[in-house]
Order: structure tokens, then sequence, then C-alpha cells
């Protein structure tokens, strides 16, 4: 073996590799992303108290390898034997008893952790059964409505904010997994015979907002393409959108963060409404959709004094305005280039 | 039994060399063809996976539809698992346990023979579903009741029942065979704590086969009765429970991992001391960690089935965490073998230090795993795809390739080329990291496994392609491997019978080894007698009695009655 010439080449790739191994680490921080449901935030703790162990150990052994290797690599021309230890029984008592603390504490904090993502409320403010076939779902609101796929867009789960929400997971067919990554949370939906009983869990959304959702046991053919939405909102929001369903209406689209989204369209230099209600001092959002290829946008007045001035859509398209809060009143809402022809009113009430 | 190998030495007639290979009972020639096939079936599912980095490097449907990825990640977890990482290391038992021992062959030659040869037939009747409309296509875990006759009418699917249960009886036959040399063939002097390391692990490795794979092979009869002749084991529809087939596959599963394991950790301990110039610290703490390990594999297997709602958690969480405890054990023993040794890194020690770092890292998700809570969120993403291969590729393949390099000397007479073999360490271990840790986060964002496409809107992109660029480098490096491989058996550097300055018996005879193995062997007082008889007991002055070799050509070894009560 060359004396040197390795052990250079070594140090270098080392000097090199570490560095970019740990930025590699940092960057991705290797954590899930931002829980948005209560449990999901206990889960998200506890995956932080794992990874700092987790952190540990690694750091730990992987140093003392790289330390061996350039401590005691054996020097060229070196053949005296080193001390032939064949082992100390107090140092390995001590290194047996460093897992054993490490995984009993992983595990006491885990099953408390496991008690919390477990809890079962005796009024869930809504229960769900979700059922899973190859390869979409439907959702089937107790005492309310069936959600099923629409054309291409992945079905929508419409829950509210702030109150359990009870799924009971179904499948007549193969198994499937009710998997919502910013909820932290999966299940499997098992096909069960006439003894058994479905899967059912539980969750409380903490923020209002749309969340991918995929299966995530494999079921088949197109089980990549088994995808579904969560669609969480304001209580007052979700029994507008579930009313709005079962009368056969296309359901509000959802406005991102807002609490209250109004859905305002212009053609042939109309808006589709003449008038809306919005509650008074909070914000609210405009979900404003030009179908013709004329310069529009929507602007709220009080007298001639502009409140709030959307941005124009120059073509057909579509925009979510945020409009600020407003205090109770009258005002008007006028497209800025068609002032006489579009126009109509708003109250902001109590 | 033994005494078949005692014949004539070959060569007193001639007959083809392939006649010759192909009716071998030779444990040598058997463990070669072993090696070989499970290397050849490495590159089919390695091929498989580049097919499936390929499509997932980028959003969208490439080249492969839906079904045909489906297929491509079946075919690469059940060949990887079946048909190379556990043959593979049995093709290295096969040939280094009788010479460890001391032994002129297995104990049941011809029972050897057979197991071998199930095997390229199970392995082409698994592929040969691509023949018959396609293969199986329901994931390596054959989850009931996708793979009911009602949603998975192929014949792929029978296909790959009937290959998995031929390879499962061949791997139960070899690990009665290893359970009956290891018990009944060790050299005079031999008693099982001076047994090398590498056949405690393969000691336990053969006993777990013994114990789970014939409940994999029932269930797979099972669901072969289910699909072909109107059997209710796992359909819900006629009263069956798709859950009991996750019992039986897991009860199987998990054992299975520490099969694919354990012989590599024997591997990385016999070439950690040589390379250190230490013995194992700790011989008897990891001979009862091993042994451990068995025992606690059979009581954790529902951990695979935590989303499943079915199982109680608290046990099976806290019987898993608690493996992690005589796994702890064995990575500070190797650890304490490195501590203070004078280290020697040619190839197979880089890639046996690649096997520490690597399947530390296995290890550390595993423990994360255990945890439900955590669980629920990674399960059945990229996470535990991360987390398998640290464990199988890793540990069990970083484990192989460090046996390649250490016993190919052995097995051919030529040492490999050392630069060639640390080119291919390099590439192989950064394009492995470049794989596989990406998928930490995949998992970790939410991206499920065993999806052939995905939204550009996930956020996955980059970390995909990334992984799919590793996973190129990992077959890059395989062209240093083979061009060393060739080239060293044409023209390579001539061994000698010790040129790692061995610990174990192997050592002690010709590179390669006659038919019978030994002329004769050195005395037996610990798991190292090689070292024993070139150093004596650490530095103290020998007996010159025990450095006389022994002439055992005529007696029959492992006869335990017979063996001089001096060396018991």
């Amino acid at each position: 073996m060359q004396p040197t010439a390795p052990r250079k080449r070594l140090r270098t790739i080392l000097r090199v590799g570490i560095p970019v191994l740990f930025t590699v680490l940092l960057a991705g921080c290797l954590l899930p992303p931002d829980p948005k449901t209560v449990a999901g935030q206990d889960v998200f703790n506890l995956y932080l108290v794992v990874l700092a162990l987790a952190a540990i150990v690694f750091i730990g052994v992987e140093g003392f390898i790289l330390y061996a290797v350039f401590r005691y690599r054996r020097k060229p021309g070196d053949d005296v034997l080193p001390e032939q230890l064949h082992g100390n029984n107090k140092v390995e008592v001590v290194w047996t008893l460093i897992p054993t603390v490490i995984v009993l504490v992983l595990f006491v904090v885990s099953i408390m952790t496991l008690n919390e993502v477990e809890a079962r409320s005796e009024n869930p403010g809504v229960t769900i059964e979700v059922q899973g076939f190859q390869w979409n779902w439907n959702f089937v609101y107790e005492d309310g409505p069936t959600i099923g796929p629409a054309g291409n867009e992945p079905p929508v789960l419409a829950v509210p904010v702030g109150e359990p929400v009870r799924l009971i997971l179904t499948s007549d067919n193969v198994i499937h997994a009710f998997y919502v990554p910013q909820f932290l949370l999966k299940r499997d939906m098992v096909p069960v015979n006439e003894n058994g009983t479905p899967n059912e869990i539980e969750f409380v959304v903490s923020e209002a907002g749309t969340y991918a959702g995929q299966c995530a046991e494999f079921c088949g053919t197109d089980h990549a393409g088994m995808v579904f939405t969560v669609n969480a909102m304001p209580r007052a929001d979700y029994d507008a959108y579930i009313a709005a369903i079962e009368d056969g209406e296309t359901p509000p689209t959802g406005g991102g963060d807002c609490e209250t989204t109004i859905d305002i369209s212009a053609n042939n230099t109309q808006f589709d409404i003449d008038e809306f209600v919005v509650p008074a001092d909070t914000a609210f959002c405009i979900a404003f959709e030009n179908l013709e290829d004329v310069r529009h946008n929507v602007a709220i007045l009080s007298g001639s004094e502009a409140l709030f001035e959307g941005s124009f859509l120059n073509e057909a398209g579509s925009i979510i305005y945020e409009v600020p809060a407003l205090p109770a009143g009258d005002y008007t809402f006028v497209c800025q280039a068609h002032v006489q022809a579009m126009a109509g009113t708003v109250t902001v009430t109590e | 039994m033994a005494t078949t190998t005692l014949e004539p030495r070959a060569g007193s007639y001639h007959r083809s060399w392939v006649l010759d290979w192909l009716t071998t009972v030779d444990h040598k020639k058997i463990g070669i063809l072993y090696i070989v096939n499970s290397f050849l079936f490495f590159f089919a599912a390695g091929f498989l996976a580049l097919l499936i980095r390929s499509e997932l490097a980028v959003p969208g449907v490439q080249f492969l539809d839906q079904n045909t990825y489906n297929q491509a990640f079946t075919m690469h977890g059940t060949i990887m698992i079946f048909l190379f990482v556990v043959p593979v290391l049995a093709g290295f038992g096969n040939y280094i346990v009788p010479l460890q021992l001391g032994a002129p062959d297995m104990a049941f030659p011809r029972i050897n023979a057979l197991s071998f040869w199930l095997l390229p037939l199970g392995g082409l009747l698994i592929f040969s579903g691509y023949l018959f409309g396609g293969a199986a296509a329901e994931g390596w875990t054959g989850y009931a009741p996708l793979t009911s006759d009602r949603f998975s009418p192929g014949v792929g699917t029978d296909l790959w029942i009937i290959g998995l249960a031929l390879v499962g009886t061949a791997s139960i036959m070899g690990a009665i065979n290893f359970i009956a040399t290891i018990f009944k063939m060790r050299a005079p002097g031999m008693t099982l704590m001076r047994m090398p390391i590498f056949v405690w692990t393969i000691l336990v490795t053969a006993t777990l086969i013994l114990l789970a794979t014939p409940v994999l092979t029932a269930g797979l009869i099972a669901l072969f009765i289910d699909r072909n002749y109107g059997g209710s084991f796992f359909d819900p529809a006629v009263g069956g429970n798709p859950i009991l087939w996750q019992h039986i596959f897991w009860f199987f599963g998990h054992p299975e991992v520490y099969i694919v394991i354990l012989p590599a950790m024997g591997v990385v301990s016999e070439i950690l001391p040589v390379f250190s110039r230490k013995p194992l610290f700790g011989y008897k703490a990891f001979v009862f960690a091993t042994v451990a390990i068995g025992l606690l594999s059979f009581s954790v297997w529902a951990h695979h089935m935590f989303t499943t709602g079915t199982v109680f958690l608290p046990f099976f969480s806290f019987m898993t965490a608690l493996i992690a405890i005589p796994t702890g054990i064995k990575m500070f023993n190797w650890l304490g073998t490195l501590w203070r040794g004078k280290l020697i890194l040619a190839t197979p020690m880089l890639f046996s230090l690649g096997f520490l770092s690597m399947f530390l890292i296995g290890g550390i998700s595993g423990v994360m795993l255990a945890s439900p809570p955590i669980d629920f969120h990674v399960q059945d993403t990229y996470f535990v795809v991360a987390h398998l291969h640290y464990v199988f590729f890793g540990g069990s393949v970083f484990g192989v390739f460090a046996a390649t390099y250490y016993w190919f000397p052995k097995m051919t007479g030529r040492k490999l080329n050392e630069p060639l073999g640390k080119i291919h360490f390099w590439i192989h271990f950064i394009g492995f990291n470049l794989a596989f840790f990406p998928m930490h986060q995949l998992g970790l964002s939410g991206m499920p496994r065993r999806i052939g496409d995905y939204s550009p809107d996930a956020g996955w992109t980059i970390l995909n392609m990334v992984s799919t660029v590793g996973a190129f480098m990992i077959a890059v490096s395989i062209i240093p491997f083979l061009i060393n491989v060739v080239a060293t058996l044409i023209n390579g550097e001539p061994a000698g019978d010790d040129p790692w300055e061995g610990n174990t018996l192997e050592w002690a005879t010709t590179s390669p080894p006659p038919p019978h193995n030994f002329d004769r062997l050195p005395p037996i007082h610990s798991e190292r007698p090689l070292f024993f008889l070139t150093h004596g007991h650490g530095h103290a002055v020998e007996r010159p009695e025990d450095l006389v070799e022994e002439e055992i050509v005529d007696e029959k070894p492992g006869d335990v009655e017979r063996r001089p009560k001096d060396l018991v």
C-alpha cells in the first residue's frame, strides 16, 4: 500500500464531503410538514425529540468511526501488533445501558403522544364515512350529502375547523389508506368481513386551508392517481358549502385563508350578482373571474371614495382579491372601467 | 455423509467442466454457483431499479405506464430480497462455513445442490410472468385482497407464488444443512464459543429461516388455494380476513430482515478484527446479542402493521424498541474493535466501515419507525423506502461486497485489484447516499411509496432527481467492479493462502482449497486459531506442542467423542 497518497485523498474527500453532508442535512432539515391539526402538533413535537436523540447517536457513532479511521490508521511499515483487547465487562455493561435508556425514553414519550392521537370525543362535530375504491374516494356525510369524484378534479373532503372530525374508513374492495401529510396521520382502510369493524380516526383541524391527501396503501394499477383534497373551513362556510352541495349547486371554491369568500364573475360587461353581504370588521376575499377579453376589476366604494381597488384583469382569467376589514354599513362595488354598467351593493353587517 | 468428499482427488478421470458444475456437490462450487446466480439476479433487479428511478426523476408518466411500473417495483423488491440478498449471503455461508469449521463439506452435499438448483428455477418462474401477460404487480409484500383473483387475475401472480414457494423451500433445506453442519462437523477443539462469529451469525440465521420460512410457504399455499380453488382465507367478500395475510407475511417478513442482515454483520465482524489487527471486542457479548436479536425478531412483526388499526401498539412498539439494545451492543463492539487498533483501509475494510456508517442510519430510522405516532405519518412513504434500503443496501449489500473483496482471493487464488476496488467503493458509497438519503425527506414530506407519478406541485421533484442521479451512480460503480473481477480472473495478483493475515481456518488451506478442504488443521484454542498459530496466546510464549500441526486426514471431523480432551 502506498504510504500517504490514498490517505491524503481520503482526507480531501472527507474535508469536502462532511460539510456538504451537513449542509444537505441542515437544508433538508428532515422535518415533516407544518402540522395543521391539534394532534399533528403533538406528533411533530414528538418527532423533534426523536430527531434530536437520533442526531446525537448519529454524530457520536459516525464521529467515532471517522476519528478511528484517522487516529488509528496503521502507519506504513508498522508491524507491531496493537494491544489484543478482548473486551471489558464494565464498558460493555455501560454501553448496554445507553441504548436501553434511549429506547425506554422513546417508548414512554411515544405512548403518551399515541394517547393524544387516539383520543376520541364523545360528540364529534361531524362524522364522515370515507369510502375508498379503485381508484378514488367517496365522502359520505352523516345526515348529509355524498361527495365523490367530479371529472378529473380530486374529490374534496370539506371539514370544519376547530372541532373534532371523525372519519369512518371503509373499503369493499382492496386495502387503501387515508393519508393527509399535513395532518401527520394515516390509517388503513381495510375491507372487513361480517365480523370486522372499520377503522375510525378523529382529528381537529387547527387552521383553515386546503390540504392534499392521497392513498398510501398500494391498491393496484392507478394507485398513484388516487388523490383527494381536504378543504378545512370555518363552521359557517362549512355549513354553506354542505348546503350548496345538497342543493345541487357548485359549492363555493375555497379562498385560501379567507374566512369568507365572495364569488363574482364578469361577462358581457355585466357582473353576475348585484349584491352581497359580508361580516363587519373581518377581512374577506373576492374570487373574481373575468369571462371575456375585456378589461375588468372589482372595487368597493363608499360614495365616490374607493375603499378597495382590485387590480385589473385585462383579459379572461381569475384572481382572488383579499379585501381588508370594513366597518358595518352599505357600500357599492363596481368595475372601475365600467362604473355605470357594472355596479352592485355591498352590505356589511354587524 | 462427510466421507463422500474424501474420495480420490478430482482430475483422476476426465469430464466436461459444464457437466462438472451442473452435477457438483462440492460446497465450494455450490457456493460459487449461489454467488454468481445471485449477482445475475442482482443485475436484473438493479436494471428494474434504474427503470423505476428514471420514471420518477421528473413528474408525469414518461415511459412506464402505471401497470408496467407496478410490475417493475414488485419484481425489483421480490428479486432483490429473495434471489439476491438472501442467497448471496447463503452462498458465502456455503463456501466459508465448512472451511471456517475445518470441515470437508456441508453435512448433506446432495441436498445442498438441490437447494441451490431450486433458486434459478424459482427465480425464472417469478420472472416468467412477463411472458404470460405481465408479471406480478402487487408489491413484494403481496397484500390481500389485492392479490386475489378478483383484483389480480393474471397468471403472473400465480407464478410469483409458485416461484417464491420453491425459493422458500430451497432456503429451508439450506438452513437444515447449515444447522447440521455447524452442530456436527466442527473440527476437534472448536467448541461453540470458539466458532468464528460469521458461523454464529449463519447459525442464528439458519434457525430463523427454519422457523419463519415455513410460515410464509403455508401462507403462499393458502393464497394459491384462494386464487385457484375458491378458498376463503384472505378475501373478506367470502368471509376471509386480509389482515391474516399480513400477520403471516410479516411473521416471516420481519425475521427475514434479520436473515439478510445477520450474515452481513458476521462478515463485517470477521473483517474488522483482521484489518484492525485486534480481536473482536466482546466476542461473547456479540454472540449473545446475535441470539437475542434472533429471539426478539419473532415478537416484532406487527410493527409493519401499526396503521392497520388491528394490533396492540404498545406491545409491538416496546418489543421493537428492545431490538435496538442488542443491535446497539453490536455497534459498540465494532467501534471497540476499531479502538486502538491499527487499521488497514483495504477495500474489504472500506466496505465494512461503509456498512457500519450506513447500517447505523438504517438502525436509527428503524427506531424512529418503532414509535407508533411517527409511524402513522411516515408508514408507506419514502421514509420507509429509505429505511429499508439503508438496512438492506447500506447494510447487507455493503456486507456482500465486503465479503466479495475479502474472500475472492480464497475462492480464486487471486486478489482483486485495490485501486479499482477503492474506485468502486467511493462511487458506490456516494451514489448510495445520493439515491437514498433524500428519500427520508421525501417520505417526511408525504410522498407515498409505490407511485409511478406525482404532482409537480408537491415539491418532490428536486429530491427525486437527486435520487435518480444517485441510482445511476450505483450502477456506474458496478462497472469497475466487473472489470476488476474479469481482469483479476484473467491475470490477477496471486493471493497466496492467507493474503490478509486472517484469523480463521479458511486461511489455513490453499487458495482455492482442494476438494477435501484441508490436509491438516492447526490446533484450535479460540475463535482465532490462525492468529494464535502466528502470534501465540497474546504475546506469551507458546507451548511448543501447540504449534505442531495435527494430522487429521484419518480422523472423522466433528466426531466429538474422539476430540482430544485438552482441546475441548
